[in-house]
């Protein structure tokens, strides 16, 4: 059932245009992550659903209720920021109460629920500790909790684990997922890292330039992108370009494309063909291209080239090899020497096609 | 070590002789001279005469500089509000423009301006009596005591308003809007969100206002009505008409005394607030 409702929406900051036309569906107890690249407009869509900025047109509802004329203060949309945004004046408990006192709910009430959230949070024994005296971690936890206190019908979290380093990140991570499992309120979250969005979302709305380029599960954007874009951007980052229909089939039968996930329409289509893959998904030979076992796979791309650098990642090595104009990277589980020859192979089902 | 540490104080030495020279030492000269005779033995009789002579003065002085400090407080936490919270921002970029222009304008002109605005036939009882508002038998002088602090809050609102503006501009956008869609009132994000962060800065102003305030001589002798006065003008005249410096410097003592007495207040309810007390 669809708990918050986007219907084109359009904002602006002066005569550039942020968001255009965004339209979204959210669920009762759906997480959704905003994915895309910095200056997207994520931070300004947050902000246009809270009332912090106005919007030009569309509009917004939560239930049954349109919320895009409303005030901030009248919304009970609520936001974790990077920042934490925590009054430093205040104790842990106060900062975690205020929306409570601020709904004039009486003492002890409120009393027992900032010690409900504290324990939901893991910061128990922490309530009178001033919040300049928590580390990151902790004072994200009594953002969270803050934010949380009030039930509002849609929390929304601006990048709430960039501040944080990369361990304390993963914790707190998997607490925002659980504590979303566990509580079931419907959220938006920001990020710029792909593999948070993967793994904390239900659907992922990947943004690019003020609108939605995909809205999918995280197996969909990942093995189906939709687009070039968002092939990219979520790692599919080996480019190949193709003038032709021709050129391409060259490499690879028409028949095994139509089967893989590509574009319906690739087929009569005036712009060069583009190519994404995933390193991951490159196989890496020293052999000669001639090789009787590298023609055990018919349906597959394969490129001469020679290695031009080889990093160590821990579990394997990543070779960049200069193919003609592409450099292409690939997982490779040896360390390879600058000028290797090599041939590189990938087969048609790991290719998106643009 | 050694010599880095010598080194270091040679660097700083023209700095000390210069505060030292032009400023420790007038100071605690004109202290001396209250407390003492002009055979150097120390004596109360300047202190005793000051209160004797300018008593009323000194209260006077006191009232006009508490009227002042509680007023220009109101007024410039209001306008500084309204310049960073008002939903209006055009009105405001403009409050934001006029409000400086004090800042601009001497004490002597801000004086001589208002003493032709303030006058029983001055600008404002004109304009209120050709607007029907006021007969002419009806208008009121406000010069006087109820001038100065015009005069007075006036003049600092520029100035305290620039601070607390400053001060509330510098608060993390994000902690507002957090107490925003939590359901918070403007209102109340200004007393329970704002102002307990700015304490320290309003303090500062108001105590930079009151020094201000002890120290102006040109408003009390144009827009005041002679006694009672301000310990300023008591000073002048003391040093002026009779060359008598004890007399003086022991109100001079007074007047840091007042300031000192703010100074504390101050002091302690910025670290009650911190809650060291
Ligand atoms: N207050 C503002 N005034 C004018 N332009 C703004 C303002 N805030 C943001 N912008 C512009 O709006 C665009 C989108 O900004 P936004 O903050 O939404 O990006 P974002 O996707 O959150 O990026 P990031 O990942 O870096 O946080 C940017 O091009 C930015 O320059
Ligand atoms: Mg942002």
């Amino acid at each position: 059932m669809t708990h918050l409702l986007i219907e084109n929406l359009h904002a602006s900051y002066g005569d550039k245009v942020i968001l255009n036309n965004i339209n979204l569906a959210v669920a009762q107890g759906e997480m959704i992550a905003l994915l895309g690249p910095s200056g997207c407009g994520k931070t300004t869509l947050l902000n246009a659903l809270c009332g912090f900025m106005p919007i030009q047109s569309g509009c917004i509802s939560i239930g049954d209720r349109k919320i895009s004329t409303l005030a901030a203060e009248k919304r009970n949309i609520t936001m974790v920021f990077q920042s934490y945004a925590l009054w430093p004046h205040m104790t842990v408990s106060q900062n975690i109460g205020y929306g409570l006192k601020v709904q004039k709910v009486e003492r002890a009430e409120i009393e027992t629920r900032v010690n409900e959230l504290l324990s939901i949070v893991n910061l128990e024994g922490l309530q009178d500790e001033k919040v300049t005296a928590l580390s990151g971690g902790q004072r994200q936890r009594v953002a969270l909790a803050r934010a949380l206190a009030i039930r509002p019908d849609v929390l929304v979290l601006d990048e709430p684990l960039s501040n944080l380093d990369a361990k304390v990140r993963l914790n707190v991570r998997h607490e925002i997922k659980a504590l979303q499992k566990k509580l079931g309120f419907t959220s938006l979250i920001v990020t710029h890292d792909q593999e948070e969005a993967l793994v904390m979302a239900d659907r992922i709305a990947v943004l690019n330039q003020g609108q939605i380029e995909q809205l999918g599960t995280p197996e969909e954007i990942y093995h189906q992108p939709k687009t070039a874009f968002v092939a990219d951007f979520m790692g599919a980052n080996n480019k190949l370009t193709f003038s032709s229909l021709a050129s391409l089939q060259q490499q690879i039968s028409l028949s095994s494309l139509t089967q893989s996930k590509m574009q319906p329409s690739f087929s009569n289509k005036s712009t060069p063909y583009q190519v994404f893959f995933r390193s991951e998904d490159v196989g890496l030979t020293t052999l000669s291209q001639d090789h009787p076992k590298l023609h055990n796979e018919t349906d597959a791309i394969r490129i001469l080239g020679d290695v031009q650098q080889s990093a160590f990642l821990g579990g394997s090595y990543q070779i960049s090899v200069r193919c003609g104009k592409h450099t292409i990277q690939a997982d490779h589980h040896e360390n390879l020497l600058e000028g290797t020859p090599v041939t590189l192979c990938v087969p048609a089902g790991a290719l998106h096609i643009f | 070590m050694r010599s880095s540490t010598s080194y270091n104080l040679w660097l700083i030495a023209p700095a000390a002789l210069m505060v030292g020279l032009f400023f420790l030492y007038p100071l605690f000269f004109s202290l001396y001279s209250a407390i003492t005779t002009d055979e150097g033995g120390l004596t109360l009789a300047h202190l005793e005469k000051a209160f004797e002579l300018y008593s009323n003065d000194i209260l006077f002085t006191i009232i006009i500089v508490l009227a002042s400090v509680v007023l220009l407080a109101i007024l410039s936490i209001s306008i500084a509000a309204l310049i960073t919270l008002s939903p209006f921002r055009s009105i405001v970029s403009l409050l934001g423009f006029i409000y400086r222009i004090p800042l601009f304008i001497p004490f002597i002109v801000t004086a001589q301006m208002m003493r032709t605005f303030l006058a029983k036939n001055g600008l404002m009882n004109n304009a209120f009596i050709a607007s029907g508002m006021l007969t002419p038998l009806e208008t009121v002088s406000f010069l006087g005591w109820s001038g100065i602090i015009i005069v007075f809050v006036w003049k600092q609102l520029a100035f305290c308003t620039l601070l607390i503006t400053g001060a509330m501009a510098a608060l993390d956008e994000s902690q507002i809007r957090a107490a925003r869609n939590l359901g918070a009132s403007r209102l109340r994000i200004l007393f329970q969100i704002m102002l307990p962060q700015i304490t320290p800065t309003i303090g500062v102003a108001m105590i930079l206002s009151t020094v201000t305030i002890m120290s102006v001589l040109s408003v009390p002798l144009m827009i005041g009505t002679g006694t009672p006065t301000m310990i300023a003008t008591d000073m002048a005249f003391r040093i002026n008409s009779y060359g008598d410096y004890h007399v003086a410097n022991a109100l001079g003592l007074v007047s840091y005394l007042i300031c000192a007495g703010l100074a504390w207040f101050y002091l302690r309810q910025s670290l009650k607030d911190k809650g060291a007390i």
